[in-house]
């Protein structure tokens, strides 16, 4: 099954992949070949891929996103999302610091349009936090 | 001697403002790289959104969403992306003549114009223009640009295409094909997926989860956004390689102007030295006679 992963900055990832777990709008699903098409919304939180059958749980690969939206069909699944952090990019303390900061943002928030804003920082960044924080305990990363 | 002094100051000013179209060129160079750079990142994202609203928009359920509806044309909005600053070459002028075609064009059709102004330099324009109503201007923007600094010219475009006083969203853009070549371009962003392409036949058959409504509620937003922000980034690339070429002649020309001078200068103050010795060895001839 071929993965495009394709945020703002850039494609992430192209590549034949095995199971790809992805958070969407009715809950986590996974995808693997042959997937029947599917057009869905991709919510902020963490997509698991794992390249080979045989791969073990830690050797996947982890991504933090803001969410976006995935187009499935038969052999190839789209993942268009405007941020995907691999696990490895991640500080924790920075993300963090960037949650608290985002927190911030929210209580300072004067219109509607600001508010929304910082909600969506804070989701994000919460998600980066834990992405960072499930490799720390070397656990595989449940959301 | 007076003319070797005003040419001196001449001399003196140029190479001032050679510096300065120096530096310019400079600043222009590092921010196009920087722009360039973001510009092309974003460029197979946006590039997949379109191609997926395109495949959206022949969907049935689809085409009837509200913002893909395709309606007859009786209004239409024009979204027209400048600069703040000049002495960016034709950047400016570019843009606008192509919004002014544009306009010319809704005019001959009978189509009503609406237009919402990005930079300075369209502001200015636009102000003046009576043909067409403005519904909001945007100046200023910050240098680096966020995706969320656009979500209220977005929000208003998609209001006024959702209410139906418009039928038509376009933006009027400055497309950065390579660092010698940019060209204005119009971008249909509403109704999404405007390009009549192919369907292909894998999307046709989709489920969507967990609802069409849902799915384009929030997705066809976000690619939408991502459209007008990948206009802006190709618009800003442009911006500062067109300003960067233009500082780049100017400093050439200066330094051409600066090498004329030279010798015009030294042209002057040689023959004013030939003179002198003339009158000189003249004077002692005289003596000895």
């Amino acid at each position: 099954m071929k993965l495009e992963l394709i945020t703002l900055s850039g494609p992430k990832l192209q590549e034949d992949v095995y199971e790809v777990i992805l958070p969407t709008g009715d809950g986590e699903i996974a995808v693997y070949q042959h997937h029947m098409p599917l057009v869905t919304t991709v919510v902020p939180g963490v997509i698991t891929v794992r390249r080979k059958k045989e791969d073990s749980d830690a050797a996947r690969d982890v991504f933090a996103t803001n969410g976006g939206i995935a187009e499935i069909g038969g052999s190839q699944i789209r993942l268009l999302v405007d941020e995907a952090d691999h696990a490895d990019e991640i500080v924790e303390q920075e993300a963090a610091e960037a949650l608290a900061a985002a927190k911030k943002l929210k209580e300072e928030a004067k219109d509607e349009l600001e508010l929304e804003r910082a909600e969506a920082l804070i989701d994000r960044q919460a998600v980066r936090l834990k992405v960072a924080e499930l490799r720390r305990h070397g656990r595989r990363p449940r959301v | 001697m007076a003319n070797t002094i005003a040419i001196k100051r001449r001399i003196g000013s140029v190479k001032n403002t050679r510096q300065i179209t120096k530096a310019m060129e400079l600043v222009a160079a590092s921010r196009m790289r920087k722009a360039q750079e973001a510009a092309q990142r974003s460029r197979a994202y946006s590039q997949i959104a379109r191609e997926l609203l395109t495949s959206l928009s022949n969907i049935t359920e689809v085409s009837e969403h509200s913002l893909f509806k395709k309606r007859t044309i009786k209004a239409r909005l024009l979204v027209v992306i400048t600069s703040d600053r000049g002495m960016a070459g034709a950047y400016n002028s570019n843009a606008l003549r192509a919004y002014l075609a544009e306009l010319k064009a809704d005019k001959s059709a009978g189509v009503k114009s609406y237009t919402i102004a990005i930079g300075q330099k369209a502001a200015q324009l636009v102000s003046r223009l009576p043909q067409t109503e403005v519904v909001g201007v945007y100046k200023h923007l910050p240098e680096d640009l966020q995706v969320h600094d656009l979500q209220p010219l977005i929000r208003e475009a998609a209001k006024m295409f959702t209410d139906e006083t418009v039928d038509k969203v376009d933006v009027i853009y400055t497309h950065f094909y390579s660092s010698i070549n940019q060209q204005p371009n119009v971008l249909h962003l509403l109704p999404a997926g405007f390009a009549e392409t192919e369907i292909s036949a894998q999307l046709n058959l989709a489920e969507f989860e967990p609802s069409v409504e849902h799915v384009l509620g929030s997705a066809a937003k976000k690619l939408i956004d991502c459209q007008l922000w990948q206009a802006m980034l190709e618009s800003v690339a442009s911006e500062q390689s067109m300003r960067m070429m233009a500082m780049k002649s100017a400093t050439d020309n200066a330094t051409d102007l600066v090498d004329d001078l030279t010798l015009a200068f030294n042209n002057i103050r040689q023959a004013s030295i030939t003179q002198e010795l003339a009158e000189i060895t003249g004077g002692a001839e005289a003596l000895n006679d």
